[in-house]
């Protein structure tokens, strides 16, 4: 599954196709996850992010078109809105120990780093699957070149120039998508 | 760039902060010299910069939170026959088939959109057919022509699959008689012709999964 587009697998869920989800899963709920523990702040409430999330992707899969937007920016507003509402019903009972509201409503993601953050798992999933596993033992595991050498039984100078090929390959896929951005606007 | 070409392989490590003090000094000295390995990193440390900032704000989900999101998906119909009444729609097919036949490529208004030839397995050798998919928009068509397969017996069914990696989406099911021909029209989802692989399997039971009994396979060629 992992050079299957978003986009076809969107497509395939809307057929009612689990292996779809599982697919779309597996690139996107470290990141809705993530993004739960930095907004909400309680492993509960992101568990219940993720949940709402897939379960919106998954109703409204049919209605999804991808010539108005990348399914990376879709399930970006998803999760930008899901949050904001679990933010806004939290704080109708909670407010924190300084009587100060935890996050204005609105302020999910006010920089645009979130949004940034779903366009570069589009970029790491048009990689190739060597080039992928290189920086994500590297950036996702924390391992160092020579712990990926000895992982993956590869000699210490191909980690390091692969690990270089791989960062080239992720730049030019950020350019393909700002592009496409481009042309879509 | 090519007259360089092993610091620059260094590059990605470089702007990582990941290599070798001696190293670090070798690149550091060459990209005093060389303008466009200087632009090079730069380029690379956008990538790192934005992909370190990935990782940081990915955090692993609990290991059974997939399981659990799968779940508690409210449930759709799945495109699948069953044998209590794969007899009823074959015959209907049956005289669609003929219809189909003469009538298809008006009544879908557009030339096939993708094709397979279908090679037999061992389970079926002197078996062969031809899949082709046409239509446009929601309209999408497979059609299947298929021989020498075996007879079906009492609740045997034949699937056509498309089929990419593991995954099995099911186009629709079919019965053959004593000829072991089928010459059928099934429709299919919008997507199907992005498949790369078709598949005929033998089903016999209610497991909505495809049978590892694969009769007819073949690649999915975009026209």
């Amino acid at each position: 599954m992992d050079r299957v587009e978003d986009e076809i697998l969107v497509r395939r869920l809307a057929t009612g196709d689990e292996r779809a989800l599982s697919g779309l899963y597996d690139r996107y709920a470290g990141l809705v996850y993530g993004t739960g523990m930095r907004y909400l702040g309680d492993r509960e409430t992101a568990e219940e992010l993720v949940q709402d999330v897939f379960t919106s992707v998954w109703r409204n899969a049919a209605g999804f078109e991808p010539g108005r937007a990348s399914f990376a920016t879709w399930v970006y507003r998803i999760t930008r809105n899901r949050a904001t509402d679990l933010i806004r019903r939290r704080k109708a009972r909670v407010r924190t120990v300084d009587g100060e509201p935890l996050f204005e409503l609105g302020e999910t993601d006010p920089s645009g780093e979130l949004s940034q953050n779903f366009d570069m798992a589009v970029a790491l999933s048009r990689l190739t699957p060597v080039h992928r596993e290189v920086l994500v033992l590297a950036y996702f595991h924390g391992f160092s070149q020579r712990e990926i050498s000895d992982r993956t039984a590869t000699p210490l100078g191909t980690v390091k120039s692969r690990t270089t090929a791989a960062l080239r390959a992720l730049r030019k896929a950020m350019n393909f998508d700002e592009d496409r951005l481009s042309a879509d606007e | 760039m090519s007259e360089h070409p092993d610091t620059r392989d260094l590059l990605g490590p470089y702007v990582m902060g990941a290599l070798e003090p001696h190293e670090e000094r070798q690149v550091e000295g060459h990209l005093e010299r060389c303008e466009s390995c200087r632009e090079e990193a730069q380029e690379l440390r956008l990538a790192h910069e934005c992909l370190a900032d990935l990782a940081y704000n990915t955090e692993a989900p609990p290991e059974d939170l997939k399981e659990r999101v799968v779940a508690g998906m409210p449930r759709r119909e799945p495109r699948r026959s069953f044998p209590t009444w794969v007899a009823a729609v074959a015959a209907a097919f049956c005289v669609l088939a003929v219809l189909g036949v003469i009538l298809a490529p008006d009544l879908l208004g557009g030339r096939a959109r993708a094709s397979a030839n279908l090679s037999p397995t061992d389970r079926a050798p002197d078996a062969g057919g031809e899949v082709s998919i046409q239509g446009t928009g929601e309209n999408m068509e497979m059609r299947l022509k298929a021989w020498g397969l075996p007879p079906c017996k009492s609740e045997q069914y034949y699937e056509l699959w498309l089929v990419e990696g593991d995954e099995r989406v099911s186009a629709g099911s079919f019965t053959v008689g004593q000829s072991g021909r089928v010459d059928i029209m099934l429709n299919a989802p919008n997507f199907a012709a992005s498949y790369p692989k078709v598949g005929v399997t033998a089903e016999s039971d209610k497991d909505p999964r495809a049978s590892h009994a694969k009769m007819l396979s073949g690649e999915l060629h975009e026209l």
